[in-house]
């Protein structure tokens, strides 16, 4: 989000609408939604609320993205720096689930219980094999296109943006293909202690998969392309795809 | 050898324009950013504060009192005085803490204060900046829908399972509001380590820093590892509760205490966040008002501001000491509990060795400085008998452990919090908020607190369990409940008295030259009273000597430079 100048200040006071737009936006789709869903069984009042918030949000984002390639940042260079400090917070994350989900599966060990818990179905190990290879293939495309970006081929670069993105949603896909497949089996997130860490885990990763997928749609949207945005994108998706291989190796293969 | 002061403009800050909504609502300036924070927050703690007028209402007399319902807004009197007082346990507690002291601290006092004080222009991330704001906003707003909602949720700020998942209260708005300030703390948190970390002044090295600054810079450390735990123990109270997960539920082969050590291994480290900066705010006042260099600074950085950071993440467990737990956990937590006394004991000899010798001008800020020297050691000191497992079986659940933890935040974060309005109010607004009034209020507030906490303490020992509405089987304590009701209202006086005071005197308080406090720190000695768009009318500088507390000169006359 930062461009390459670091000294502005023509003295006035900065202003942009921008996250004001996103928190309200935050606010109606998050909370509000959520509460006409499942508290108060209001679907109509759920539906005006995400109806309202999603556009607010797609709008504030877009008008950020604009502000971030036109105007000059308060310093540059450090969005990088900003988005591994983030990146921190969310290894906490997933360390708390994981930490749910070692808990769940010592104590049932422990206890001399059968792992997996009764009414788990027989689970595909060659499918996450594959997606694996899909995720690992997006971060060397990806990793491609930063090269090309820096070579100054930005329709080249578009283009492998583009196919990361293909091979994004072929993973999302899988994973939708899977909780499908399983959901009819009877396996839904309620069914025992191993449902319960199974949906949370990969349903988290798979929300991560798809918050990259829409910030590379982003990337394409725009002329101008911010060297900055293209390196935190970057770097946020092959922390994506570093987890896949914790969430992977301890959910299907242990 | 000191740094040049002179070519400040007498008062510039008018001459950007007068005020305009426009460029409120929408700025990115750290410094507006920071008097939104204020005005949050404290919007927060007098909608608590009334929330712990009404629980102390309620507990003022064995039996209902017949009031609590108006306190959460049930004046059709649909709910049980039980169910109201839980209401209000719940937001007194949740807003507190989440809505007021975090963002007080973290999101006011860290945004006006840190930019100016390392001589940057503004925050590295300034939209970022507004997000986090805004997310704290909302967050407070979901936490007041509780009034308007019917099943408002009752289960304290901590949200326990079973009993939050089994409640037919809302405890999806508890999980939200955890997720929009936690979102907002995690924002801030990235924002001002890369801040403090690449905008120093050129010159400023980490031993030149501002107290203040370096209590933030480890306070949002804290946040950022921590918080997003708090966010998924929440998160997944919110699965169990509507989509049927399991995770808290022991007959699928989860398990409550999960909740407790995810809720806690960020809970206490919040008790640092909120900590780590009213010390700062300390430093920094008592610095300025003793003019003197701050007495073992190094030892207070590295022991004892790194210290905390080191020790924090591993004493958690001692919050579930009557939780169960192998008796070898509770001898290491005690240890680990008694050791945050080491660090903390360091940064309290380093405020005292500042006022030695000092020549102490007593401003208002400076006067609830005081007041708190003497509040943290009494919250610290009762924190010691609670840190042991011998004693906390007997004193764990009695309103001691709440007199204990109220000596420190309400009290000695508080008075913190207010010093910082008081020190830096000249900053903000331009004009002073000295005088009678402001005097007036800090003893009536520091009265009425002595007077509310002290019989909690005697009546815990005695057994006195907290959280109850209504103590029939202890009806010897209704006197101590009493005096702690007549406290809380002389409380609600001062608190009165004093934002009169703040309104008043941001109106017409008596306007102050540059320097008021003749301070050597940047956010005074190198821009306009009140700092305008960019900070600094030139970029700053800093030689390798410079601290900000230079008060004295080498032959140990004091520096008048300024």
């Amino acid at each position: 989000m930062s461009a390459e100048s670091g000294t502005v200040h023509e003295h006035h006071w900065e202003v942009s609408w921008a996250p004001l737009l996103i928190a309200i936006g935050v606010m109606l789709l998050v909370p509000l939604t959520f509460a006409a869903f499942f508290v108060y069984e209001a679907q109509l009042y759920g539906i005006i609320f995400a109806g309202l918030g999603t556009p607010l949000i797609v709008a504030g984002i877009v008008k950020w993205i604009r502000e971030g390639v036109t105007e000059p940042a308060v310093i540059s260079g450090v969005s990088d720096v900003g988005i591994g400090i983030f990146i921190i917070s969310e290894i906490l994350i997933f360390l708390s689930l994981f930490a749910g989900y070692w808990m769940m599966r010592i104590s049932s060990g422990a206890a001399g219980e059968l792992w997996p818990p009764a009414g788990t179905p027989e689970i595909n190990k060659i499918l996450p094999l594959i997606m694996t290879v899909i995720l690992v293939a997006s971060s060397i495309t990806y990793h491609k296109g930063e090269e090309e970006y820096h070579e100054g081929n930005i329709g080249s670069f578009k283009k492998w943006v583009f196919i990361t993105i293909l091979l994004g949603l072929t993973f999302f896909g899988c994973t939708m293909y899977e909780y499908n497949h399983l959901i009819h089996a009877g396996f839904n997130p309620g069914t025992n202690a191993y449902s319960t860490a199974f949906y949370s885990l990969t349903g988290f990763h798979a929300s991560h998969v798809l918050i990259g997928i829409i910030s590379f749609l982003f990337l394409l949207m725009f002329g101008t392309v911010n060297k900055m945005f293209v390196k935190v994108a970057g770097i946020y998706w092959h922390f994506v795809d570093i987890v896949w291989f914790f969430v992977a190796t301890q959910i299907y293969y242990w | 050898m000191t740094v040049a002061t002179d070519g400040i403009p007498e008062d510039t800050g008018s001459s950007h324009g007068g005020f305009k909504l426009k460029e409120w609502i929408f700025t990115t300036d750290h410094k507006r950013i920071g008097i939104m924070y204020l005005i949050g927050s404290i919007a927060a703690l007098l909608v608590a504060g009334l929330m712990a007028m009404g629980i102390r209402i309620e507990q003022t007399y064995v039996g209902e009192s017949g009031l609590i319902q108006y306190f959460v807004g049930d004046f059709a009197g649909n709910m049980t005085t039980g169910d109201a007082y839980n209401a209000a346990l719940y937001f007194h507690g949740a807003a507190m803490i989440l809505a007021f002291l975090i963002p007080g601290l973290t999101g006011f006092a860290a945004n006006y204060l840190v930019p100016l004080m390392i001589g940057a222009p503004d925050v590295a991330f300034p939209r970022i900046n507004a997000l986090s704001l805004w997310l704290f906003w909302m967050g407070i707003l979901v936490a007041l829908l509780s009034f308007i909602i019917p099943d408002a949720p009752d289960i304290m700020w901590t949200g326990y399972p079973p009993y939050s998942i089994t409640t037919s209260t809302n405890t999806a708005f508890y999980v939200f509001t955890v997720h929009l300030l936690g979102f907002a703390s995690i924002l801030g948190a990235v924002n001002f380590l890369v801040t403090i970390i690449y905008m120093r002044a050129p010159g400023m090295g980490w031993n030149q820093m501002n107290m203040f600054v370096w209590t933030t810079f480890a306070a949002f450390i804290i946040q950022l590892i921590f918080v997003p735990v708090l966010a998924a123990a929440v998160t997944l109270l919110l699965l169990d509760k509507y989509a049927g997960t399991n995770f808290y539920n022991p007959d699928a082969g989860g398990d409550v205490l999960l909740y407790q050590n995810l809720f806690w291994f960020y809970s206490h480290p919040a008790v640092y966040v909120i900590f780590l900066p009213a010390m700062g705010i300390m430093y920094e006042v008592i610095a300025t008002m003793a003019k003197n260099r701050i007495f073992n600074y190094k030892v207070a950085v590295w022991g004892g501001i790194i210290g905390i950071l080191v020790i924090t993440g591993e004493v958690w467990v001692h919050h579930l000491y009557i939780a169960g737990m192998p008796n070898w956990i509770r001898i290491g937590q005690m240890i680990t509990t008694l050791m945050i006394s080491v660090p903390v004991g360091l940064m309290v000899i380093s405020w005292w060795g500042t006022l030695y010798k000092g020549s102490i001008t007593y401003s208002t800020a400076m006067k609830y400085a005081s007041a708190n020297m003497f509040l943290v050691l009494v919250g610290g000191l009762t924190g010691i008998p609670l840190a042991m497992t011998s004693m906390t079986v007997h004193l764990s659940e009695t309103s001691f452990i709440h007199a204990h933890f109220h000596f420190i935040m309400a009290l000695f974060a508080t008075f913190s919090m207010f010093a910082a309005v008081y020190h830096w109010f000249p900053k903000m607004t331009g004009r002073s908020a000295e005088g009678k009034l402001a005097d007036a209020a800090f003893y009536v507030t520091f009265l009425g607190t002595q007077l509310t906490f002290w019989p909690l303490f005697i009546i815990g020992i005695e057994g006195m369990p907290r959280r109850y509405w209504n103590y029939e089987m202890f009806p010897q304590f209704e006197p101590y409940h009493m005096v702690a009701t007549i406290g809380s209202f002389i409380i609600a006086f001062g608190a009165a008295l004093m934002i009169l005071n703040w309104i008043k005197a941001a109106i017409n308080g008596p306007k102050v030259g540059a320097n008021p406090w003749k301070s050597r720190s940047l956010e005074w000695t190198h821009t306009d009273i009140i700092a305008g768009p960019g900070n600094f009318p030139k970029p700053v500088t800093v030689s390798e000597d410079w601290t900000p507390y230079d008060y004295a000169n080498a032959d140990g006359t004091p520096n008048t430079s300024n």
